[in-house]
């Protein structure tokens, strides 16, 4: 940024905070809110806002109309205030070490250029994604449907870097740490680990793309994780440190926090929380309805068009239904062609209500090895949602 | 950035960058305030030729009504993260509310006493606790 540049920023700053700023904030805790605040953070465009400090941005449910969302509204979910705002590429460097013969500390560059190039689509999603809908409501980010999204990846399997940094016989885990920081030090840093081997099956990577172009600052510039069919929390934004460990990982993030009950789909009742909690890992199967939006008009006599994602870990999505009576009668949707088994398949249906009304359409998806969505689910966390969705329209 | 401290324009954007009610907010839908396209025009580019990649984060954060223990709230939780934390909830009885300030403390290590953590928890409560009922008011807020 050159002065005159800053001198503008700051004297438009100033000029708006002064003239209006005691009375535009609109939001007064402890009165309801209005829809959704949309806002612009840097190198993104206007998401709906859940926290700024540090962000939680959702994505506004008409980009998922495109088969990849684009990276200025893909979703923004950080843990810890010290995120980083400033990378100097000069300086950047993954350090890889632990129980390594060959320490590693590679510049962005040396990544390009030294290492086979990957890609890979796959769908990211937050574990917490849906949790507003949960019955009995939980504490946590509030979002509806859109803290997912699907991109094009682009960078270099953590396989073929841990080969070069030679990893020791004994190998159990493999840590992942980024540069966001704690604002407390009793505040555990963020860092996620992965086995040995899940980490050296060729298919996690580290990307320095996301759709072709580098990442947005607050999706992870320089390099993120990938762990696809996985749950967000692994992949770990502005990745700097990878640790291999000869024993089990453990800190906060993983022992504590981001657990599941260990019942089938992570479900348990309010009422008798589960005893038994493993790690969140891979995404179950669910689908997302994308159209009609909650302000398009459905028109009764004229066949109109439904559509929606639906995505699992990695088996693939065989078969989405969509019913217009309320889970009375279903019909198959279609689904576009696969595009990889990480990433999500769109699927349509077409939809001639006969008469005007209040309908409620509900989408199920199931996936090749027969998984299928949820009728009823609830757990402490408000993670891996996928109630089968509903949604009332009206028809004009 | 040479700029310190030399322009009286530059002193008064910091001015009201500190002073409270001018807490920057970039409400896209009020397009009379384009602070949005300011920064992102005066924002450092990603090409190859700057190695540098920065950005400026804004902050939106809500103002909060009088009340007991309002303090407590805003010097001892403000400290890590956004007041939108509580904000962006649905309304809570007072023992998940108690919980979550408990887990503060106890979880990530607040730095508030016993009697903090009651106040935070009578403040939480009147701003966004359940009403008598024990029912939240479904859908008026968080959703």
């Amino acid at each position: 940024m050159n002065r005159r540049g800053f001198l503008q920023l700051i004297s438009a700053t100033a000029a708006a905070a002064l003239t209006a700023s005691c009375n535009r904030i609109n939001s007064v805790a402890g009165t309801s809110p209005g829809p959704a605040r949309l806002v612009r953070f840097p190198e993104k465009t206007e998401m709906i806002l859940l926290t700024d400090r540090p962000p939680q941005l959702e994505t506004p449910l008409h980009y998922f109309r495109q088969d990849l969302t684009p990276n200025e509204a893909f979703f923004v979910r950080w843990h810890l205030e010290g995120i980083p705002t400033s990378v100097d590429l000069r300086t950047f460097r993954l350090n890889v070490s632990g129980h390594v013969r060959q320490p590693l500390q590679l510049s962005v560059d040396e990544l390009r250029s030294q290492f086979e190039p990957n890609s890979i689509v796959a769908v990211n999603q937050c574990s917490g994604n849906s949790r507003s809908f949960f019955e009995p409501r939980v504490p946590g980010g509030q979002w509806k449907h859109g803290a997912v999204g699907n991109a094009k990846w682009t960078g270099v399997s953590v396989k073929s870097i841990l080969d070069r940094a030679q990893v020791k016989s004994g190998a159990v885990d493999v840590a992942f740490n980024g540069l966001d920081a704690p604002p407390l030090s009793s505040v555990a840093d963020f860092v996620k680990a992965l086995s040995i081997d899940h980490a050296r099956d060729g298919e996690v990577m580290i990307a320095y793309a996301m759709n072709d172009q580098a990442l947005p600052m607050v999706n992870g510039f320089p390099l993120r994780l990938v762990v696809p069919g996985w749950y967000g929390t692994y992949w770990v934004k502005a990745l700097s440190d990878i640790t291999v460990l000869p024993r089990a990982f453990s800190n906060f993030w993983t022992d504590k926090a981001y657990r599941i009950p260990k019942a089938a789909n992570g479900t348990e009742s309010p009422k008798d929380l589960a005893k038994d909690t493993v790690p969140i890992n891979r995404f179950n199967v669910r689908s997302i309805f994308v159209r009609p939006g909650p302000d398009e008009t459905v028109h009764s006599g004229i066949a109109n068009e439904i559509e929606g994602v639906a995505f699992d870990s990695g088996h693939g999505i065989r078969r989405v239904e969509v019913s217009t009576d309320g889970g009375a009668t279903w019909a198959d949707a279609r689904l576009d062609a696969e595009i990889g088994k990480y990433s999500w398949r769109r699927w349509r249906a077409s939809w001639t209500p006969s008469s005007r009304g209040q309908y409620r359409l509900m989408a199920r998806a199931t996936n090749a090895i027969g998984e299928t969505q949820s009728k009823q689910q609830w757990n402490r966390s408000g993670f891996m949602w996928n109630v089968i969705q509903e949604t009332d329209v009206s028809v004009e | 950035m040479g700029a310190k401290n030399k322009s009286p324009i530059l002193a008064l954007g910091l001015a009201a960058l500190i002073a409270g009610c001018g807490r920057l907010s970039n409400v896209a839908k009020e397009p009379d305030h384009d602070i949005t396209n300011a920064r992102t025009e005066a924002m450092p580019d990603s090409k190859p030729d700057n190695p540098v990649h920065a950005i400026m984060m804004p902050h939106d954060e809500p103002m909060f009504p009088p009340g007991p223990g309002r303090q407590e709230f805003v010097t001892e939780c403000v400290v890590c993260h956004s007041p939108r934390y509580v904000t962006m909830q649905p309304r809570f009885s007072r023992a998940t509310w108690l919980g979550e300030v408990n887990k503060m403390k106890n979880v990530y290590g607040a730095h508030v006493s016993e009697e903090q953590v009651q106040k935070i928890t009578d403040y939480l409560v009147s701003i966004n606790g359940q009403l008598d009922t024990g029912q939240a008011p479904k859908g008026t807020y968080g959703e």
